[in-house]
């Protein structure tokens, strides 16, 4: 009889905790996507509670940061301020606990540099990991493209790439790519070159997404260019608008900006985008 | 020419900061000559183990002298010389008893042909042979107590401490430890043992000391109890004259006083002469006994003294 | 020296057939699997990720079998009185200490191998999965590395043989022996930050303070000097002179503890 009465409280005890326990992990969810982002260890004491296993921590913690990222991206979510002084600090802590480790570089290059608009903050945390992976191309080659495509500084940019060129394992081109930059600037060809090269480093789904559009859009503003280029040479002096381009046939079809802006033309005949090039943020 | 001498050994047990301390063994003597068999006696708590720890090196005394052959501990190789069997020895769980043994063999420098054969035998003597190669924790109590009676044999000591080595056997492993003691004895080996079945310390023994309350209270010699009495009835009577007495000694018997009356030994083949004349005498016969001199009463009565 | 070795080897037979080594073992198995499972989530670096679970695991695994196992093989004797036994034979204190700290070191090399065999089938297959992230990676570097966590074994089975022949409680000498790990692997840290600090000028710290961590420097042992996760991790060459200057520390240590211990456990008397 006794035990007859413990097993059906023991199975009660299941059938009630099933639904419970789906109750508890969906209050989980929505408790932690309400939580502000994530708290870090700061840098100075997350060796010493490492206790020895400097390198598992690093690796955990990068995980943190990038299913943090991803389950933000995941969810649709808006990135703020919290978020990417979270992403920085933890990559700070990361690449302290091992300066070794290529991930963080990367991410910070991919996330810093390009969604949070913080080239600078990935430079930092890019100049930390020259010291160590001295013979890796692709961190300086980062820190140059970031200086070139956005701060604009040429001749900076210029350096790095050299620097870059110097390694081991890095595209033949590259030495001819770090003098075209100190001597034309900012030509769109180079940049095109430059995002070529980018593409063919990256591995994550995300970021080629980015890139590859970035590139299109790219590639259709050189087209453009040659064409206003022609039409200059032909003519000696600079179309007046995207229009004339297309009726005096230099042009065969306006092309479509993949991130739906309208194609500006400068004086000098350059081509931008009222859309700058950028998506648009998404409305909150 | 002793094996073991202690002079005036004191040993006070320090249990700890708020606890008294216990005088486990105050002023003790004795001596264990070469080739006897020598039992100590006494209620629990008396001081037997400790001791025993204190021959063996385990615990060192207060004060006092501790000697082996003449030399003090440490000078002596005095270890290599003695096989001890400690009361309930607990052995390693996991080990088998070959590998027991073999460690046992190790320590004491023997060669492993010697090792295997000491083994083999003393395996055989103590009927633990089919379960050489079980391990230790799937021994009974009483296969436990053998196997630590193969280890501290194994080496073949001359000297014997053993600390209660017949508790937790059957009738059948008494009889085997039994008869190993008096093989012991017969090849001239000294024993030293410690017991509470006092059946077997008189019978095993002799001599016998008498612990109690860490002091040595009394010394008894085998002739104390069994003096030519091998084969003999006795028989309580009632008391009788000196005449009588005198008279009894001529045909043999031998008497002492026994409470109210006397005790007779008489020998089987004077008993018809003894009883013949006691019943002429008109003597009563009060009862029988087993033995001459109990040592069970001895030991009640040497504790009684002391607690008084 | 021969009685040192028949208690070396008892002591390692009832260590190596303690049934907590297969739980150990699982637990090891487990972690190696999540190695497998957890590598696909990293970018690029998949060689370094695998290489620091492995030597976490490792040394996870030393731990537990030191502190639940190796710690009883002693604990045990005294508690259950078997010392009376083997001090009985023409063993010394000393020989005792050395036998017993020699048999739980077998013991733990040998378990430690095992595992070692087992991470090292971890590592070549994720190798095999993914060679192109694996540039840099050495056997050499990484088998160095597994051996200096072995010697930190050594060196931390000696810690726990002294604090046994201190105290009689086996709880005690857990959590001393605990402690001078956690405080080991720790203490170059410590030390090193206290040191920036000051030179930046942040004086938080009063001098006392600064005495006590140079004095503990020298008392606690230095386990960072045993870690070569970072090297082999990234493939970065060692030197030799480095590796003798850690092999040579943790010998010296040992034969300090060991001989602390030996003398202490002279003292001590057994009831």
């Amino acid at each position: 009889m006794r035990r007859l009465l413990t097993f059906l409280i023991f199975l009660v005890a299941i059938g009630v905790y099933f639904p419970l326990c789906q109750g508890m992990w969906k209050s989980r969810e929505q408790s932690r996507a309400n939580t502000p982002t994530g708290y870090m260890i700061p840098s100075k004491f997350s060796r010493i509670l490492a206790l020895g296993n400097q390198g598992l921590l690093s690796d955990f913690l990068f995980l943190k940061i990038a299913t943090h990222v991803g389950t933000k991206v995941g969810m649709e979510q808006p990135f703020g301020e919290g978020d990417w002084r979270f992403v920085a600090s933890g990559l700070n802590v990361v690449t302290d606990l091992d300066p070794y480790f290529v991930d963080p570089y990367f991410l910070a290059e991919g996330l810093l540099a390009w969604d949070a608009g913080q080239p600078e903050l990935a430079n930092q945390l890019l100049a930390k990991g020259t010291n160590y992976r001295r013979n890796d191309w692709r961190l300086p080659f980062f820190i140059g493209f970031n200086n070139f495509y956005f701060l604009k500084d040429y001749e900076t940019a210029s350096g790095f790439i050299m620097a870059a060129s110097q390694l081991p394992g890095s595209p033949d081109y590259l030495k001819t790519l770090g003098a075209r930059l100190a001597y034309y600037g900012g030509k769109s060809k180079t940049a095109l070159l430059f995002l070529q090269e980018m593409l063919a480093e990256t591995d994550d789904p995300l970021l080629r997404q980015r890139l590859a559009k970035r590139l299109r859009a790219l590639e259709l503003a050189v087209m453009i260019e040659e064409a206003i280029g022609k039409f200059r040479a032909r003519e000696n002096r600079p179309p007046k608008s995207m229009d004339e381009l297309l009726s005096s046939g230099y042009l065969h079809a306006l092309p479509l900006d993949p991130y739906g802006g309208d194609w500006i033309m400068s004086k000098d005949g350059r081509v931008f985008s009222s859309s700058r090039f950028a998506d648009a943020p998404p409305s909150k | 020419m002793t094996d073991i001498t202690l002079s005036s050994v004191k040993k006070i047990y320090k249990p700890g900061l708020f606890k008294k301390n216990v005088q486990a063994v105050n002023d003790l003597s004795f001596a264990i000559r070469k080739g006897e068999v020598f039992g100590l006696i006494g209620p629990n708590g008396a001081g037997k183990s400790t001791t025993i720890r204190m021959i063996l090196g385990l615990i060192r005394p207060d004060s006092g002298r501790i000697l082996f052959r003449g030399k003090p501990f440490r000078e002596s190789p005095i270890l290599q010389e003695i096989g001890y069997l400690p009361e309930n020895p607990y052995l390693y769980d996991h080990l088998t008893l070959l590998e027991l043994l073999n460690f046992c063999g190790q320590s004491s420098s023997l060669d492993s042909k010697r090792i295997k054969m000491r083994g083999q035998e003393l395996m055989l003597k103590l009927n633990l042979l089919e379960a050489q190669k079980r391990p230790l924790r799937t021994f009974s109590k009483g296969m436990l107590q053998r196997a630590g009676i193969c280890f501290a044999l194994l080496h073949d000591p001359s000297v014997v401490i053993l600390d209660e080595p017949m508790s937790g056997l059957d009738p059948i492993g008494r009889k085997m430890v039994f008869d190993l003691v008096m093989e012991l004895k017969d090849q001239g080996k000294t024993i030293f043992f410690c017991s509470h079945i006092l059946n077997d310390v008189e019978r095993l023994c002799d001599r016998i000391g008498l612990m109690h309350k860490g002091r040595l209270i009394k010394e008894f010699a085998r002739e104390d109890f069994l003096p030519n009495t091998v084969n003999s009835v006795f028989l309580h009577t009632a008391k009788i004259s000196q005449s009588q007495l005198d008279k009894v000694q001529v045909l043999g018997g031998t008497a002492r006083n026994e409470g109210e009356g006397h005790l007779l030994a008489i020998p089987d083949e004077k008993y018809f002469q003894v009883n013949r004349y006691l019943e002429e005498s008109g003597v009563d016969i009060l009862g029988c006994r087993s033995e001459w001199l109990s040592l069970e009463d001895l030991f009640m009565q040497a504790v009684k003294e002391q607690n008084q | 020296m021969k009685s040192v070795l028949a208690l070396a080897t008892i002591t390692f037979k009832e260590g190596i057939r303690n049934r907590s080594l297969f739980g150990i073992a699982l637990l090891s198995l487990f972690l190696f699997g999540l190695n497998i499972s957890v590598a696909g989530f990293f970018m690029r670096d998949i060689g370094k990720v695998t290489v620091d679970m492995n030597l976490s695991a490792l040394t996870l695994a030393g731990l537990l079998l030191v502190f639940f196992v190796g710690i009883n093989l002693i604990a045990k004797d005294i508690d259950r009185k078997t010392i009376h036994l083997v001090l009985s034979k023409p063993i010394s204190r000393a020989q005792y200490i050395c036998g017993k700290y020699l048999g739980i070191q077998f013991f733990v090399t040998i378990s430690l191998l095992l595992l070692l065999l087992l991470s090292c089938l971890t590592v070549g297959l994720l190798f095999k999965l993914y060679p192109a992230y694996f540039i840099g990676f050495s056997w050499l570097i990484f088998f160095e590395a597994c051996l200096f966590v072995l010697i930190k074994f050594w060196v931390l089975t000696a810690v726990v043989v002294f604090f046994s022949s201190v105290t009689t409680s086996s709880l005690i000498t857990l959590i001393f022996s605990l402690g001078s790990y956690i405080a080991g692997v720790t203490i170059e840290e410590v030390v090193f930050y206290l040191k920036t600090e000051l030179a930046a000028q942040e004086k938080i710290i009063s001098e006392s303070l600064r005495t006590f961590i140079d004095v503990v420097s020298y008392v606690l042992p230095n386990f960072s000097v045993f870690d070569f996760t970072l090297e082999a991790a990234h493939g970065l060459v060692v030197t030799s002179d480095r590796l003798l200057l850690s092999l040579g520390y943790a010998i010296v240590y040992i034969v300090i503890m060991l001989s602390a211990a030996a003398y202490i456990f002279s003292r001590r008397e057994f009831h």
